[in-house]
């Protein structure tokens, strides 16, 4: 009996993965027509982006600064403590920005998209919007989906811009590293293609992936105030462990 | 009447920061931010053999304080060297003109800067002069490989063989 | 309003017409062979013991789920066969009153009921702002336009859900439980909002209600339903009279009768532990 529940569990998760998989076309399939809901969109963007950037912003600058404390730290044991700067922007645009952005992302703004829909839900919203011939999906699922695609990498260029602040501030004013150098070093490595452009491309696949995993979580949210709210720490959860697996994968093939 | 617009203005502002952080990550982090002089310096040349690893946006230093930034490194197709460009806070504008130039290394295996040896002269470097006494990097493995050089006649003065014969019988205990 | 022009109109003049619906849900049998029609222009209650599916009947006439089996028209579409665009259409000329009044949080009273304005037409501001108004006089809250709906009683959501449902002048309004948890006063009002629609502007009504006093001051027929048939059906008046035990004990308010007070279960004295014999 415990290995049929197991197999049942098992099957369950590949049903959800599945269901996952033809909501993601279903919602692509609406973007077209949520173009006429731009507003809602533009409203959402305000909403994953604009709400996020204080706790973005914040990350972002202790980020940097421990980054360079630690990287100082491990650099002066092999005397290349003139590398710093290159070694907090390569760690902060290829990996530590759009991850721990999204990360963020996920918890601040995906919980409330999942609660909202969810609610949305429980409280017959969706079906109003359905019989008043307005698609749901057009309107709630795709708008949040497209926000999350828009709104993301233009978040992990403030969380970089802040982790460099951050860092310059450790490295230079407080360790007394020399300006030049901290910028001679970043500058002549990092690369606009390579680093920058790549960081972005692994924030705007996150961003897809969490308001994905967000939507598709409220929508099927079991309409109940316990639905709502295992369904919200669902997405947490799939989010963090679906960014980093994805991190992985995405990584691999870039380098 | 309706709170649209304040959505739109805050979209709007919040998408522009945004794109202001990706301009600023790719103008002052990558190599386009070399290209930036400021204002408030004027340049000086001066031609290396060689500059080992110098980068561009490397400290000038005279007496060990810092007075500006390498701007720019190219190679001179003609003469085969390189042409580095630096930029020189205007405050420092007394430099004599027979100063030299040299790359040092800071410390070992540290980062290398250019540092200015002042001479004697009356006359003073202007914007866009150039040092004539360089003083190229002085590079680790050319050091190695003079005192191998140096060294070497003494040792492969007699024959060959027997210095290849001996050397792997001298690793053997 | 006796029971036989209202049947001769119901099979000449029906808006809505189903036949042999059969339903499933999970394991559980909703609908098995249902008929009903509903005459154009009349207000039809629905009534029956809770959980035999009154609530999945209006879901299967706006289409938002489709049954097993039979057939529901709607004004000479066959609603199980639309596509979604068609169905689109044709839920633009019904309105929908939720139980909970489904009101968009986001929005206030005034956007919430030009919300399927805005959505399907691109008429100028001053027009929807005095369509909106017009509707939201009409259920007597033209002066609540700005407030939100979490600032809204229960009575008056479901007055705002209701401009929202005539917005577009619908053919059909759907009510789903429209008297549950009011006072007598909203309750009430909400009665005579019903009752005005459908005789000024001509609006048929069909409504899920288990209000016997209120459902006899506004109905014209009502079809009882029980275990997924049609088992009663007449004018509120003579249904009460009718001697059948579906009608004796739904309108007398018997505990017991052919909807059981017991649920199914196994034998008492045997799952308590006392054998037949044992006595």
């Amino acid at each position: 009996m415990n290995a049929n529940v197991r197999r049942n569990w098992f099957l369950q998760g590949i049903v959800s993965v599945g269901d996952c998989g033809l909501f993601f076309v279903a919602v692509l399939g609406a973007l077209p027509k949520s173009l006429r809901y731009w507003r809602e969109t533009c409203r959402q963007v305000w909403f994953v982006g604009a709400m996020s950037l204080v706790i973005v912003m914040t990350c972002g600058l202790f980020v940097g600064m421990v980054l360079a404390l630690q990287l100082y730290y491990t650099l002066s044991i092999f005397g290349g403590t003139a590398a710093l700067g290159t070694v907090v922007a390569l760690s902060l645009f290829r990996e530590l920005g759009p991850v721990i952005t999204a990360l963020l992302v996920a918890g601040r703004a995906g919980t409330a998209v999942t609660a909202e829909i969810g609610l949305m839900r429980a409280t017959d919203q969706l079906d109003a919007m359905s019989m008043m011939a307005v698609d749901p999906l057009a309107y709630v699922a795709s708008p949040r989906f497209l926000a999350g695609v828009v709104a993301m990498p233009l978040l992990a260029c403030v969380f970089n811009a802040m982790g460099i602040f951050g860092g310059h501030l450790v490295g230079v004013t407080w360790l007394g590293l020399d300006n030049g150098t901290f910028w001679g070093n970043m500058t002549a490595t990092v690369d606009l293609r390579k680093d920058i452009l790549e960081g972005l491309y692994k924030s705007i696949v996150f961003g897809g992936v969490v308001s994905l995993i967000a939507v598709f979580q409220g929508y099927t949210a079991p309409p109940t105030s316990e639905g709502v709210a295992y369904s919200t720490t669902r997405t947490v959860v799939f989010s963090s462990i679906v960014i980093l697996a994805f991190d992985f994968v995405m990584t691999t093939f870039m380098t | 009447m309706n709170p649209r617009p304040s959505y739109a203005i805050g979209t709007g502002l919040f998408i522009l920061l945004g794109f202001a952080a990706l301009a600023y990550l790719a103008t002052q982090t990558t190599s386009v931010a070399n290209g930036i002089a400021s204002s408030s310096t004027y340049t000086l040349k001066a031609r290396f053999q060689n500059i080992g690893q110098l980068k561009a946006r490397a400290p000038v230093k005279i007496a060990g304080v810092r007075i500006g930034d390498v701007q720019s490194i190219a190679l001179e197709p003609q003469r085969m060297d390189a042409l580095v460009t630096l930029s020189i806070d205007k405050q420092y504008n007394d430099i004599p003109d027979d100063s030299s130039a040299a790359i040092f290394t800071s410390g070992l295996l540290g980062d290398q800067y250019v540092g200015i040896e002042p001479g004697g002269s009356p006359t003073f470097l202007k914007n866009g002069d150039e040092m004539v006494l360089t003083q190229s990097a002085m590079s680790i493995e050319n050091l190695i490989g003079k005192f191998l050089v140096n060294g070497g006649p003494k040792s492969s003065g007699s024959d060959s063989a027997p210095a290849s014969s001996a050397a792997p019988a001298s690793g053997k205990p | 309003m006796s029971a036989a022009p209202a049947k001769s109109e119901s099979s000449a003049d029906a808006l809505v017409r189903v036949s042999g619906l059969r339903t499933r849900i999970g394991s559980k049998t909703i609908f098995d062979g249902l008929d009903l029609g509903v005459p154009r222009g009349s207000i039809t209650a629905i009534m029956g013991p809770s959980g035999t599916g009154k609530t999945t009947l209006l879901r299967h006439l706006s289409g938002q789920l489709r049954p097993d089996a039979g057939s529901v028209v709607v004004d000479g579409e066959e609603v199980t066969n639309l596509s979604r665009a068609g169905l689109f259409a044709l839920r633009e000329r019904i309105g929908y009153l939720f139980q909970n009044s489904a009101l968009l949080t986001d929005f206030s009273v005034f956007e919430n009921v030009a919300f399927p304005l805005r959505q399907h037409t691109n008429l100028p501001e001053t027009l929807i702002r005095n369509i909106v108004l017009t509707k939201l006089q009409a259920v007597g809250l033209r002066g609540a336009a700005r407030l939100m709906p979490s600032e809204l009683s229960g009575g008056m959501a479901r007055r705002v859900a209701l401009a929202r449902a005539i917005v577009f002048d619908p053919m059909l309004i759907l009510y789903d439980e429209p008297f549950v948890g009011l006072d007598p006063i909203a309750l009430n009002q909400v009665l005579r909002l019903i009752r005005t629609l459908n005789k000024t502007l001509g609006i048929t009504s069909i409504l899920v209600a288990h209000e016997l006093a209120a459902i006899r001051q506004v109905a014209d027929r009502v079809y009882l339903i029980a275990n997924g048939k049609l088992v009663a059906q007449g004018a509120p008046d003579e249904l009460e009279h009718q001697d059948s035990p579906w009608t004796r004990q739904f309108f007398g308010g018997e505990a017991d009768g052919p909807v059981p007070f017991h649920y199914p279960a196994p034998d008492y004295a045997s799952e308590l532990g006392f054998g037949r014999g044992a006595r």
